[in-house]
């Protein structure tokens, strides 16, 4: 067991963890943050998406301890305390941007961060950063509706 | 939007129920299960696709720190019930068994069953099982399983045909098919998986000093788990409780109790442990139910005005090794309805399934679309051959709607429907004659492949096969007046909490924020169908208006004695019960509703006390919806990839109780259809091995291969309660026909021919170099 | 789909990661972004009993401009290849060819180093490097240093020349003159897949770089195609040369031929793209 330490949406959080333990699986298990999904667990579906110092990466795709020292954000890190939506996460509700809602949490992650780099990205390129991110419910179309109006809405 | 029919919440776009649990990462998914106690389990899994086991060598495993339990065929196969599901019990099909016991027969059959302390270890553990398998050779070509001298992929059955329906020839058919004005081709459609996002999988918990069992599942359907969990391992059914909560999707994947979770739920009997076990990726590409693999050789005979006289289509399904039930087919259907909209005056089939050593087939989101995308393929095929327009085609030979209803040739009554609308309406969205005049001009100037496609077809819901055709309502106002609804219902993501809420709501005449839907909890539920086959909305929705009827009666009876007024001059209006024309003499619903049951005293004499009912609805035999796509598409000539230009749905599902859910449901299963006909294809080499077993090698599209989807919609109510139409699968069930023909349409410019999905680079290369 | 166990290590200096492969050989890996090695691991396609992780090591982030070279270090993420502007200034295409790899969350954590020593022969910095001519700097236990070509470098779908106890510290990009073009062009099955098949060529007065990508096992240098290009001949014969001698494998995804038939309508492309761009920077 190694001893890792990281602020997880705003907490500190101190433990001890196998090496082969992925920051998904330690977010899930050990912080209960169930929100990161895993749906494929080798690096494509991207349901596990967090964010690592404000960035998006593959929680499926990192050991925890690699995160020792780092800042990470997970889907319930994101809207108000008081269950108050983030402007993404009510623009994915507005617009109908999911149904299972199994691939969200990673697809909220991806475009809040997507729309932190670049707050009016084009339809392509709205398109090629959910390119990413894999929903097999919502033919995509009111994911992307949604990254509009949460444009917008900034 | 809203529809001409629209009500106060039906007919609305009401945001969703779900929603503000799931963006947040809130929902509750099996594998957010946690439980005290709780082990984890994985399976060994055959690498080959036929063979005897010779030796299954577990010490090492059983060993290793952290391992409960390794067990084989031994210790659970002979303390297993019935795994066939309850609807096809009386169907044969699959010698179906928990773990492979002598023999395995597909890449994938589960052996052995580890359980561990965590998914972690339990993989260790698999790793230190030795299994020696003897090669035999495999049935992998199902065009080929049925000659002579080929093994046999079940030696119970003693033979690899699974099922077989044919159809007598008429003697005017016969006469026709022999003719000179007939089309004859032959299709293949590949084999694709549905891929839900989230995987299958199960917690159980089982209860020796009581004897009850309990499970977390991820299913469309918590009450057919629980009777095939008691069928299973003996636990008396009324001892079983399955609850769902939020299910990541299933597309059919997930509608009957597959091995996996039986196996796992006999394990925790057994045992007397809690167990969990998680698919993952892997497993679930290559072990859980396949779909569509069809091939089929169709005939269509015309006259020379490019009539449709007579059909006939022999078809073969893939059934695989161990389909969830029976054969896991629908090649009845396929058969069945293959004439579709148009009209025909002599059909006849000959449908099989045949076993092979794959993954077994199981439902996909319109299980019988094969016969969809043989006939609009073979429309577009017969319009080229004799040189008429596909859209001119369809207009001369689709049942208009003024002589509905209309038979199909194969005896099943079509009613209610509008193809020869939503087929106008299509081609008017998507601007057919002019992007014919524009798919000449570029050909002509710049060489470039455009082309257009259709897909006409007629959606059947079923109310037929028991206990597809039934769903239970619970109506119970709460004594504030505020409304609970259970129903025995699986939502996977279409929005049932949301749009049952709408139709209670607008039944009763109260707050949509004051109901709320129970579901997918077989305790605390009636017994229910389950979702899927789609019928949510006619089957649920009736239900429901079946008990809001009974509620509301009583409702306006309790207000008429309190009012002393005649029942029937009241009426429910903002949540209020009024006198008709009088809105100042009213009583509130929630003073109803206390009455009801806190002040019993001022009830009618002799009145029970409460307000609640219970009521289910029965479908009838066949409600049909339909739809036209319109898809146009561009073909690289020097790269084979096809891009789609736009993607036009023009559908009839009736009443709609929810607008953006209906387009929702549409766009998924367009862009699922997408998927399968360009991108995924699950492929297996000749010996058996799956070659496609992650996300890098199955090619699921994303949001840069999917095109803005328009809609159309033409509202034909069906006959039942409400107007709607079952229409969650369509979706999937026209796009793979639209999008082949627009590529076979643009290859056409070419004189290239396609007669196979997946339409990939290679198909389309390979097909104008053939040509040229 | 879980990794087996592993020892985790997280040196700070290139010496210790070096000290690390000589001490464990065979039994350790490096784990640099972990977007190849983890999902292996997940599959449990591949164990390892040591995992070096050299995310920790600061001598192996950034990059510099030393005269005419861009030095990119190799734990150096593939998003700054991206977004820096000081990249795209020194060597255009890499700039251009990082978005062609994977997803951006993909670029966020993958690095320049994993992606030149994973040598898949479908990526496409394995081929921006060769078309280039980029030297690799590799570092051994005890702190010696040796240079490699990318020509070099690759020998095999995922092998490189490195030795099992060799850390790949840089890719030494040279910087190209001012009056150059480049084009990089791929095709892959769904935005952000490996190729089927692609290209990166550059050009200016006097030489020429194509490097094909997806078609060989390695990246593959066409070198008769570069010197007919060089001499002026058009487009649609580089791109018969660059193909005529390939022979790439077939998988689920396309055959040998497809790509053969794409990559030569690609070569065709880039080349010409390549040089208007040429063209318009002189
Ligand atoms: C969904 C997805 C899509 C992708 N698409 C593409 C694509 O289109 N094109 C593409 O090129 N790549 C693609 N990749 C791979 C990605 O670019 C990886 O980041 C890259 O291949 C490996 O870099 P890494 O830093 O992640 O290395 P790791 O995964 O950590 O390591 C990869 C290999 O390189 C070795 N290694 C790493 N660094 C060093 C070093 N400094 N010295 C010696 N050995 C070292 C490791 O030991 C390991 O064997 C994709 C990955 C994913 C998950
Ligand atoms: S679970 Fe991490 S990418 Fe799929
Ligand atoms: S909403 Fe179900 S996978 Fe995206």
């Amino acid at each position: 067991m190694l001893p890792v330490e990281m602020t997880v949406n705003g907490e500190r959080r101190r433990g001890a963890v196998d090496a082969r333990r992925t920051l998904a699986d330690y977010l899930r298990e050990e912080c209960a943050l169930t929100g990161t999904h895993l749906g494929c667990e080798h690096g494509v579906c991207g349901a596990c998406t967090v964010l690592l110092d404000g960035e998006a990466v593959r929680a499926c795709l990192m050991f925890a301890v690699q995160a020792d020292g780092a800042a990470v954000t997970t889907i319930e890190g994101l809207g108000g305390p008081d269950g108050a939506l983030s402007p993404v996460q009510d623009a994915f509700r507005e617009e109908h941007g999911l149904q299972c809602g199994f691939c969200t949490p990673g697809f909220v992650v991806s475009v809040t961060a997507l729309l932190q780099e670049n707050p009016k990205p084009s339809e392509t390129e709205i398109r090629e950063a959910l390119s990413g991110n894999l929903c097999r419910c919502t033919g995509y179309q009111g994911i992307i509706g949604a990254v509009k109006r949460a444009a917008d809405a900034r | 939007m809203s529809t001409s029919t629209a009500g106060r919440f039906v007919g609305q776009s009401v945001k969703r129920r779900e929603d503000p649990r799931l963006v947040t990462g809130h929902g509750r998914y099996v594998d957010d299960v946690v439980l005290p106690g709780m082990l984890h389990c994985t399976f060994v899994r055959s690498d080959v696709a036929r063979g005897r086991i010779v030796r299954v060598d577990t010490e090492a495993a059983v060993a290793l720190d952290g391992v409960t339990a390794v067990l084989t065929a031994a210790d659970l196969n002979p303390h297993a019930g019935e795994m066939q599901p309850t609807l096809l019990l009386a169907t044969p099909g699959a010698p179906l068994r928990p773990l492979a016991d002598g023999d395995v027969r597909f890449v994938g059959e589960p052996i052995v069953l580890i359980i561990a302390s965590s998914r972690y270890v339990a993989e260790d553990a698999a790793d230190l099982v030795e299994v020696e398998i003897d090669t035999d050779p495999a049935v992998i070509d199902v065009e080929h399983a049925l000659d002579e001298g080929v093994p046999i992929v079940h030696p119970e059955l003693g033979t690899n045909l699974g099922a077989e329906m044919e159809f007598p020839i008429a003697p005017e058919l016969e006469a026709l098919l022999a003719g000179d004005n007939v089309v004859r081709r032959t299709f293949r459609q590949h084999r694709h998986t549905p891929v839900p996002m989230e995987t299958r999988g199960v917690v159980v918990e089982y209860e020796p000093s009581v004897g009850e069992l309990h499970a977390w599942m991820s299913t469309q359907n918590p009450h057919e788990a629980k009777q095939a969990m008691a069928r299973v391992t003996g636990v008396p059914a009324h001892l079983v409780r399955v609850e769902g909560h939020d299910v990541g999707g299933g597309f059919g994947q997930k509608f009957f109790t597959p091995r996996e979770e039986l196996t796992v739920t006999l394990a925790a009997r057994r045992l007397g442990r809690t167990l969990k076990w998680i698919e993952d990726r892997r497993e679930n590409l290559i072990a859980s139910n396949h779909a569509r693999a069809d091939v089929a050789e169709c005939t269509f005979a015309l006259d020379a005005d490019g009539r449709l006289l007579g059909t006939y289509i022999d078809h073969i399904e893939d059934a695989g090794a161990f389909p969830v039930g029976a054969t896991g087919g629908a090649g009845a259907l396929v058969g069945l309805l293959f004439t579709g909209p148009y009209k025909c005056a002599l059909a006849s089939l000959r449908t099989r399934a045949v076993w092979t050593n794959t993954c077994g087939r199981g439902a996909y989101r319109g299980p019988w679309m094969f016969e969809t995308v043989a006939r609009e393929q073979m429309v577009d095929a017969a319009a080229r051959q004799i040189g008429m327009d596909p859209l001119e085609w369809r207009r001369r030979n689709v049942i208009p709607t003024a002589e509905l209803p209309y038979t199909l040739p194969t005896g099943l009554p079509l009613d209610m429907v509008s193809p020869s609308e939503t087929l106008e309406q299509a081609a008017e969205i998507i601007g057919y004659d002019a992007f014919r005049a524009e798919q000449r001009r570029v050909f002509t100037e710049e060489g470039r492949l455009l082309g257009i496609g259709l897909g006409l077809y007629v959606e059947p819901s079923t109310g037929m096969m028991d206990p597809m055709g039934t769903e239970t309502a619970v109506v119970r106002v709460n004594p504030n007046g505020q409304v609970t609804v259970a129903l025995g219902t699986g939502a996977h993501g279409q929005g049932i909490e949301t749009t049952m809420a709408q139709v209670v709501a607008e039944e009763l005449g109260i707050e949509y924020d004051d109901v709320t839907i129970v579901q997918g909890d077989s305790a605390v539920t009636a017994y229910g169908r389950g979702t899927g086959g789609s019928g949510t909305a006619v089957i649920a929705g009736n239900s429901c208006r079946n008990a809001c009827a009974v509620v509301r009666a009583k409702a306006i009876e309790i207000a008429a004695h309190v009012m002393e007024a005649a029942p029937d001059d009241l009426e429910i209006v903002d949540a209020r019960i009024a006198v008709r024309g009088t809105p100042t003499r009213s009583v509130a619903w929630s003073e109803v509703a206390r009455i009801a049951h806190l002040e019993t005293a001022r009830l009618p004499e002799g009145m029970e006390v409460g307000l609640e009912a219970t009521a289910t609805f029965k479908a009838p035999p066949f409600s049909w919806s339909n739809a036209c796509h319109a898809c146009t598409v561009e073909i690289d000539r020097a790269t084979g990839v096809v891009s789609i230009l736009r993607y036009v749905v023009s559908e009839d599902c009736g009443v709609m109780i929810n607008p953006m859910i209906v387009e929702g449901q549409v766009a998924g299963g367009v862009v699922q259809g997408i998927g399968g006909t360009l991108y995924e294809h699950f492929v297996y080499d000749d010996d058996g091995n799956p070659l496609t077993t992650t996300f890098m090698d199955y090619l699921l599209p994303t949001a840069t291969e999917v095109p803005t989807i328009e809609y159309g919609h033409v509202e034909t109510p069906s006959p039942t309660p409400g107007g709607h139409k079952g229409m969650g699968e369509g979706g999937a069930i026209g796009s793979p026909p639209a999008i082949f023909n627009a590529v076979a349409d643009a290859l056409a410019l070419v004189g290239a021919i396609i007669d196979r999905t997946p339409l990939t680079p290679d198909t389309i290369l390979d097909a104008i170099e053939t040509q040229a | 789909m879980k990794p087996a166990p592993f020892e985790y290590h997280a040196p700070e200096t290139i010496d210790e990661v070096t000290g690390l492969l000589a001490e464990h050989g065979d039994e350790a890996k490096v784990l640099a972004g972990g977007q190849s090695l983890v999902p292996m691991l997940a599959l449990r396609l591949t164990r390892f009993e040591h995992l070096v992780d050299v995310n920790r090591v600061a001598a192996l982030a950034g990059f510099a401009r030393e005269n005419g070279t861009l030095v990119v270090r190799a734990c150096t993420r593939q998003r700054v290849m991206e977004r820096d502007p000081a990249i795209a200034a020194a060597v255009p295409l890499l700039a251009r060819a990082t978005p062609l790899i994977g997803h951006f969350q993909i670029r966020n954590r993958g690095t320049v180093g994993g992606s030149l020593a994973h040598a898949d022969p479908a990526s496409e910095y394995p081929a921006v490097a060769v078309a280039l001519g980029a030297e690799l700097e590799l570092a051994s236990p005890g702190g010696a240093r040796r240079r490699l070509a990318a020509d070099d470098f690759f020998v095999g779908t995922w092998t490189t020349a490195a030795e099992p106890d060799e850390l790949l510290v840089a890719a030494r990009f040279p910087v190209w003159p001012a009056r150059s073009g480049f084009a990089i062009e791929e095709v892959a099955r769904r935005h952000g897949d490996f190729a089927l098949a692609g290209v990166a060529c550059a050009i200016t007065d006097g030489r020429a770089g194509i490097a094909l990508f997806g078609v060989g096992s390695t990246p593959v240098r066409v070198r008769a195609a570069e010197e007919a290009w060089l001499a002026g001949a058009p487009a649609a014969e580089v791109a018969e040369s660059a193909v005529r001698d390939l022979d790439p494998p077939a998988d689920v995804h396309a055959s040998g031929s497809t790509r053969t038939r794409i990559a030569r309508h690609l070569v065709e492309r880039a080349v010409t793209r390549a040089q208007e761009g040429q063209r318009v920077a002189g």
